[in-house]
């Protein structure tokens, strides 16, 4: 059971970070590879403002929130906008490593390299369920993990700008023909990307410690995440998240806590390889990637 | 391979002796620097020699193929540590630990390039990503076979019994680093690079000229991961003391700032920006942090406004000045018609049957029940509305899509659902609707990828410049000369191809699809974009293309041409043949009259 709920926390956190990966990537088509450190950042931002301005949780998390979502729009800026179509130029995946690099250093110089006790949410308080002791906290992730889930699914679905949003996912040139501005939506939706980047960060610092090894350790399983349910995809980034986390608690068990750590890196490869498009297109494996494109 | 040819240009061959001097004093500068430098230098520029090995080999698969892997780290690694293991615990001379390093980085390799054919872009950096992070691990916890995060220690380096002087070690390693050059000029400089760049330009037109994908995917990564074995067996040999702590993500990361500040895809780059990389922070003696951070802004500024780096801006300029006149000078050459190209007349009457045929995209049928036979030695139309389903009909003749049902039999022989780089060498050459030219080769270079099915010679002959290389990259470039001479655009040959107009690079997709010496050429929309005097000069080659005996199987929405030089047009609309016939019985059909001009006139 304390297995499970810790899986299940871990893994809803994953859950959001794959949540922001697919909500730039359903619009741009590109994977952020410096949503890590954003996570990163706003974790890190929230702990300097509690610990050291002395503020509470809640005002902490709303400037972590903001300047995530500053970093992401300036990182779209800088980063991708100039690079025109982004399926034949690569090289955001060159730009946005750049980014990543960047955001870690900054950070190693201002907060320093001693990973950071976070303090939990509650105080650390207990409860028990059975005979299993559990963290509050721990319920609060999934809990605000799967509300942050529910909404953003909701605005898709049935928001104007939801629709706008699919429509720019679809083809973004069309939708600006129907009086969508592609770009205004993109921007938004990396600046939504920032924002669950920073909840999530804080989420998780109080169990990993916060600092700015967080990019590596926590940042790469958002990845394998979205990668497990398939990119922009709500429900597969649940899916894939919360699959992510139990597997990791249970498996830990068994293994070391070393190896534990590359599974998630090993599951991600096998599921590339035998299902590109996640879990959720097994049942519609499209045979022919080739036939898609345009000839 | 003639060189005026295969240099960039008039200029690049008018510099070329200052070019050859500025080579032989890098290599007597080298060959001296140990006696001149202290040992703190000499240790520096062995160190950037190995990073030199590392960012070519790395290139040759990022650069060259365009697989951007970010698990170069983890291949240095792994390679440094297989030769480091081997030589300690299993005491075996270096040359083995070397080989270790190869055949372990091999694997690795194969590990990244097994969904190499399904997977492009961020999946191939996620999964060199994962594996960096598991190579990683594996070093750090692996602590009976890698000693763990303390390190490894390796006994002093020998070769054949003979430990290695500081002195010695340098000029072992610039002997390798030699090798490297050698290897990679060879590779390069022979069809084997042109067809990485290609599958990095335009995988379809790559597969339309006769390569597969996969197979040049997996050896570009398999050759180059095995460079950087190299690389990491030397560094092990070397340095006698490695930890896991050196082969992290910043590695890759100064790796891939190495090879974009130099210039991806070309030779010169990677030890350009090697030197840039090593020798720049030196000046400014910056924090780690610091340093880092400027890397990362370098990472974002040039991959935006350098896109090509150092050495591709160079090249670039060359091209950019080049008059051109260079290539006038092709020496004795018999004039050319397009008799060369003339096809026996062997084979079954009918070279193309298509029958039933049918492509269904989820509920809607593209294709239905296709039924078209195609003459030998004609110019067969296949015309109809948009969106008929004729692009979709050729895309599955050629292999390009698969057909739900029904099947294709070429020359007596069921193609159906072949893959295109197998149709090729059955003799069905085609262009595309949408011009699919490789955007960094020459005119002639793209010309000369049509005649890459027929070349013969082995990897190894491509690095050491075999007779049989020579002659036949010759013989290919000379070919591609005089397609491009029927088709008129003699004097682009050095060009870029996007600086040709969008008729031009129509032609030269057909003097491309010449090249490989068809006996069907399927041609996409030729005129598309073309105005009235190309049309009229292109449908002179489609005339001269069939009087040699070559089969045409043509779209075109142009109504002049296709009256005008075809033998029989087949009618298709949504997916279904609604008429076939010579030209003047097809315009009369009445359903075709309908499909084209709705409804029909009443005959009063």
């Amino acid at each position: 059971m304390q297995q499970l709920i810790f899986g299940l926390a871990n893994g809803s956190i994953y859950a959001l970070m794959a949540l922001a990966i697919g909500m730039v990537s359903s619009t741009t088509g590109i994977v952020n590879f410096a949503h890590a450190s954003v996570v990163m950042m706003g974790a890190m931002v929230s702990w300097w403002m509690m610990v050291i301005y002395g503020l509470s949780y809640l005002p902490a998390l709303i400037i972590a929130i903001v300047v995530s979502i500053v970093l992401n729009i300036v990182m779209y800026e800088a980063c991708v906008k100039k690079l025109g179509n982004l399926q034949h130029n690569v090289g955001w995946i060159i730009t946005l490593f750049g980014a990543s690099i960047i955001l870690d250093n900054t950070a190693r110089m201002v907060f320093g390299t001693e990973p950071q006790a976070f303090p939990y949410l509650f105080e650390g308080k207990m409860v028990t369920i059975g005979d299993a002791n559990i963290l509050l906290h721990e319920l609060m992730m999934i809990t605000i993990a799967i509300v942050i889930g529910i909404v953003y699914q909701t605005v898709i679905k049935k928001t104007r700008f939801g629709r706008a949003v699919r429509a720019v996912a679809f083809r973004p040139s069309t939708a600006e023909l129907m009086g969508i501005k592609s770009e205004y939506i993109i921007l938004l939706c990396f600046a939504m990307a920032g924002a669950v980047a920073a909840v999530g960060g804080v989420l998780i610092a109080p169990i990993t410690f916060a600092s700015y090894t967080m990019t590596l350790s926590i940042g790469l399983k958002g990845f394998a995440a979205a990668v497990l349910g398939g990119f922009g995809n709500a429900k597969g980034a649940f899916i894939g998240g919360l699959s992510l986390g139990i597997i990791e608690s249970f498996i830990s068990i068994f293994i070391p806590a070393g190896i534990k750590d590359s599974i998630s890196f090993v599951i991600m490869i096998v599921v590339i390889i035998f299902l590109p498009g996640g879990i959720l297109s097994a049942k519609i494996f499209n045979k022919n990637g080739f036939a898609s494109e345009k000839v | 391979m003639p060189r005026f040819l295969t240099k960039t240009g008039s200029l690049q061959k008018k510099y070329s002796a200052w070019f050859n001097l500025l080579i032989v004093v890098l290599l007597l500068f080298c060959l001296v620097f140990p006696f001149i430098a202290g040992n703190y230098y000499m240790r520096f520029a062995i160190i950037i020699f190995i990073y030199m090995i590392l960012s070519i080999g790395y290139d040759i698969s990022a650069g060259y193929c365009g697989l951007l892997t970010l698990s170069a780290a983890a291949i240095f690694g792994a390679g440094a540590y297989a030769s480091a293991i081997t030589i300690t615990t299993l005491k075996l001379p270096f040359f083995a630990g070397m080989l270790a390093a190869m055949v372990v980085t091999g694997l690795i390799s194969l590990t990244i390039s097994l969904p190499a054919y399904k997977v492009k872009g961020h999946y191939l950096a996620l999964i060199s990503l994962g594996i960096l992070e598991i190579v990683h691990r594996i070093l750090n916890d692996w602590i009976s076979l890698t000693q763990g995060a303390a390190g490894f220690f390796l006994p002093p380096w020998s070769i054949f019994g003979i430990t290695l002087t500081n002195f010695s070690k340098y000029y072992v390693i610039f002997f390798f680093l030699i090798l490297a050059v050698l290897f990679a000029w060879g590779l390069v400089k022979s069809h084997w690079g042109r067809d990485f760049l290609a599958v990095k330009n335009d995988e379809i037109a790559a597969a339309g000229v006769g390569i597969n994908n996969r197979k040049f995917k997996v050896i570009a990564l398999l050759v180059s991961s095995m460079m950087i074995g190299v690389a990491g067996s030397l560094y092990a040999s070397y340095s006698e003391y490695i930890s896991p702590d050196t082969f992290g993500f910043y590695l890759t990361i100064l790796v891939l700032l190495m090879v974009i500040i130099g210039g991806s895809g070309t030779l010169s780059g990677p030890a350009f920006g090697v030197v840039v990389v090593m020798i720049v922070p030196e000046f400014f003696n910056a924090s780690p942090d610091l340093k880092q951070i400027v890397f990362g802004a370098l990472l974002i500024i040039l991959t935006q406004i350098l896109p090509g780096g150092i050495a591709g801006r160079i090249k670039k300029r060359f091209r950019a000045i080049d008059d051109n006149t260079d290539i006038e000078n092709v020496g004795d050459r018999p004039p050319i018609s397009f008799e060369k190209f003339k096809v026996n007349a062997d084979g079954p009457e009918n070279i193309l049957e298509v029958s039933n045929l049918t492509r269904r995209f989820g509920g809607l049928t593209a294709v239905g029940n296709l039924d078209i036979t195609v003459k030998k030695g004609t110019v067969h139309s296949l015309i109809g509305p948009n969106g008929a389903g004729k692009t979709t009909t050729v895309n599955m003749i050629t292999g390009i899509d698969k057909p739900t049902e029904g099947s294709v039999t070429f020359n007596g022989e069921n193609i159906t659902g072949m893959e295109p780089f197998l149709s090729v060498k059955r003799g069905i050459a085609r262009t595309y609707q949408h011009v699919r030219l490789f955007k960094d080769m020459r005119v002639i270079d793209n010309v000369a990828m049509g005649g890459r099915i027929y070349y013969t010679y082995s990897m190894a002959g491509a690095i050491f410049h075999s007779p049989k290389k020579r002659k036949e990259e010759k013989e290919a470039y000379l070919e591609a000369y005089d397609c491009l001479k029927l088709i008129g655009l003699e004097d682009k040959a050095n060009f870029d191809p996007e600086s040709l107009s969008a008729g031009q690079q129509k032609l030269l997709e057909i003097a491309r699809a010449l090249c490989e010496k068809p006996k069907l050429m399927v041609l996409d929309e030729p005129c598309a974009g073309l105005n009235e005097t190309e049309v009229a000069e292109l449908s002179e080659i489609i005339k001269a293309i069939k009087n040699v005996g070559i089969t045409v199987l043509m779209i075109e929405h142009h109504m002049s041409i296709v009256m005008g030089i075809s033998d029989y047009i087949t009618v298709i609309d949504y997916g279904r043949k609604i008429a076939e016939g010579t030209p003047a019985e097809v315009s009369v059909d009445p359903a075709v009259r309908k499909a084209y001009l709705g409804e029909e006139v009443p005959t009063c």
